[in-house]
């Protein structure tokens, strides 16, 4: 953004689609902007808790790690896998690694679909599940929380 | 200072701890478990992180899922508030090994006095006096009755792990020690998996007077003077306030000073609470050790005009203390009604539930510190506090004028509360002339 654009209105839609767009191109995982008492913080993947500021802005959805796919009619029928702990999301067993799953894939219960890091223990997570992945919720190495969806599974595919 | 801090805790003291954050600059880390998704005071934290399914087992007290929280926050220390982890030694173990800080004593501090038995033989040590009692665990039926017949009847059995008053059972005489015994050890294995029995001479209608004691990490610790818990219904504790009134000065003074040589002995700093009883002839006795911030810290607060919170935390990241034990003038009277969602008209039923509307009192002298909103449902998982009411005035016969007044301004529907039970108290005469001792509710409740 220019010198002259200044932060003006942090909260003007247009605004926060643009530092979003920013954040993917230049591949930043969190900015946090403050201006008087006026602040917006966005994280790429994972939850997001709305920030402190004086206008209660609508919290900045998460960015998913997967091109926003039109949620199909039949969203209902979906199957989330949810994080069973507290910890740092990874989708391959290491950096060189291929990741474990990805959208198309077909998979089963026992598959191994990504790893939670917790504690510096890296507890592999199985599906749990049948069916195609449909998306990948959650960014590479962010954080997740107990519960949080990580891989939506459409169990008729 | 601290950047970051990590709040392992919920409702009332999670807040209060998150307002303590924002006035330092401190950034807050907000854990919570899906009972409590949603819940408003959430929304002050910088960051709220789910940590588990409602049972607190699976959530609050899941050490790992704290930590790992912790650690995805990016915070410096934990506080941990009070229940929950705040007294597990091993818990304050594991974040010092995962370079976290903690929000309290060191973890040998913890175990020393955390254990009641241990406690009760730091208190000898620093030349405190304790209850009558047996010196340790009573290994069996023979020797409690050796023992009782020493110190004398009628006799306390207690749990060496207890608290809340599980696995205490009083005993008149040698016949009863025989069940009280059985009842005492078989509630202690099933309520804190540690079967552990010490004896006490029972103090018949006892005052409970703790001291609250603060230190620092540079080897200061000063005391704020005393708190009167002594309206308790079943050990739970309704109704504090400070000064504790026909307490002779005398006493508080030697009760005071007590308590700071045994957080001296015991190398305590941060918050903590040295609990004492004191009986019909004014001589006190060491009961335990609290490590950790209390409820009711707010009627010391009022008094003293320390902020209990902020100083632990300042404490924490190593700061020096700032006061001097001659700093702490207290000012007026202070009395603290525990408003719980329970219905005193039915035995005290906890009624967890929503709550369709609440009207906070206001005014001089009134604080209401409460996590609780119009639109909150109160979850039936953990305890049932809804607010702490808070009265601060020149004189007792004034705050309890304040107090009576702030209780029918305060308005939460939706819900039952012990609101009725502390009009009660207020109106009782035995209360304003300060005639309590910890069975004055269950009487005035018997008629």
């Amino acid at each position: 953004m220019s010198a002259a654009e200044n932060l003006g209105d942090l909260f003007n839609a247009k605004r926060v689609r643009r530092l979003i767009k920013l954040m993917k191109e230049h591949d930043l995982s969190e900015i946090d902007l403050k201006q008087a008492d006026q602040r917006v913080r966005i994280r790429r993947g994972g939850e997001f808790v709305a920030s402190s500021g004086a206008l209660s802005a609508p919290a900045a959805r998460s960015a998913a790690a997967e091109p926003s796919v039109r949620e199909p009619v039949a969203d209902s029928r979906m199957l989330l896998i949810k994080s069973p702990m507290v910890g740092t999301f990874y989708r391959a067993s290491g950096p060189d690694s291929a990741v474990f799953v990805k959208v198309g894939d077909r998979i089963g219960p026992e598959k191994t679909v990504c790893i939670i890091e917790a504690m510096k223990v890296f507890n592999e997570i199985p599906a749990g599940v049948s069916g195609q992945v449909v998306a990948v919720l959650v960014e590479n190495g962010a954080p997740v929380e107990f519960g949080q969806p990580l891989i939506k599974v459409d169990p008729e595919a | 200072m601290f950047k970051r801090i990590l709040i392992a805790n919920r409702g009332e003291i999670a807040l209060r701890i998150i307002r303590a954050c924002r006035e330092l600059g401190v950034e807050t880390v907000a854990i919570f478990s899906e009972a409590d998704r949603g819940a408003p005071y959430l929304e002050l934290a910088d960051q709220a992180i789910c940590v588990g399914s409602a049972r607190a087992a699976d959530s609050y007290l899941r050490i790992d899922r704290v930590i790992s929280a912790a650690e995805i926050g990016n915070v410096q220390a934990i506080h941990p508030g009070y229940g929950f982890l705040s007294e597990n030694a091993h818990f304050a173990e594991v974040c010092r090994s995962c370079d976290i800080g903690f929000i309290g004593p060191t973890p040998e501090t913890m175990e020393r006095v955390g254990d009641k038995n241990s406690a009760r033989a730091l208190a000898r040590e620093a030349g405190v006096p304790t209850v009558p009692g047996s010196n340790g665990l009573v290994a069996n039926e023979q020797e409690a009755v050796t023992i009782a017949r020493e110190i004398g009847f009628p006799v306390l059995l207690k749990a060496t792990a207890g608290g809340g008053g599980k696995g205490m059972r009083v005993a008149a005489n040698d016949l009863s020690l025989a069940s009280a015994w059985q009842q005492a050890s078989a509630e202690a294995q099933a309520a804190f998996g540690n079967a552990g029995i010490y004896i006490e001479r029972y103090i018949e209608r006892p005052r409970h007077v703790e001291i609250q004691i603060l230190g620092d990490q540079h080897g200061t610790i000063v005391h704020l003077w005393e708190r009167d818990c002594s309206t308790q219904r079943r050990h739970q504790k309704l109704i504090e306030e400070s000064p504790s009134p026909r307490l002779p000065p005398e006493i508080r003074r030697k009760m005071c000073e007590a308590a700071v040589r045994l957080a001296k002995t015991a190398g305590y700093y941060s918050a903590g609470t040295v609990e004492f009883i004191v009986d019909q002839q004014d001589n006190f006795y060491f009961i335990e050790v609290n490590a950790r911030i209390q409820v009711e810290h707010p009627v010391s607060e009022m008094v003293t005009g320390i902020d209990l919170v902020k100083a632990q935390i300042r404490i924490a990241a190593g700061e020096k203390l700032g006061f001097k034990q001659q700093d702490i003038v207290p000012r007026g009277h202070a009395i603290e009604c525990r408003i719980n969602a329970e219905d005193p008209a039915s035995n005290f039923r906890p009624c967890p539930g929503r709550i369709d509307r609440i009207i906070s009192p206001g005014g001089y002298g009134v604080r209401f510190d409460s996590h609780a909103t119009t639109g909150y449902t109160v979850p039936p998982h953990y305890d049932s506090l809804v607010g702490k009411l808070i009265v601060h005035q020149p004189t007792r016969q004034e705050a309890i004028q304040t107090m009576i007044r702030a209780l029918r301004e305060l308005r939460i529907e939706g819900i039952k509360t012990t609101v009725p039970l502390h009009l009660e108290v207020l109106a009782n005469t035995a209360f304003h002339e300060a005639q309590m001792d910890t069975t004055f509710v269950e009487r005035m409740l018997a008629g």
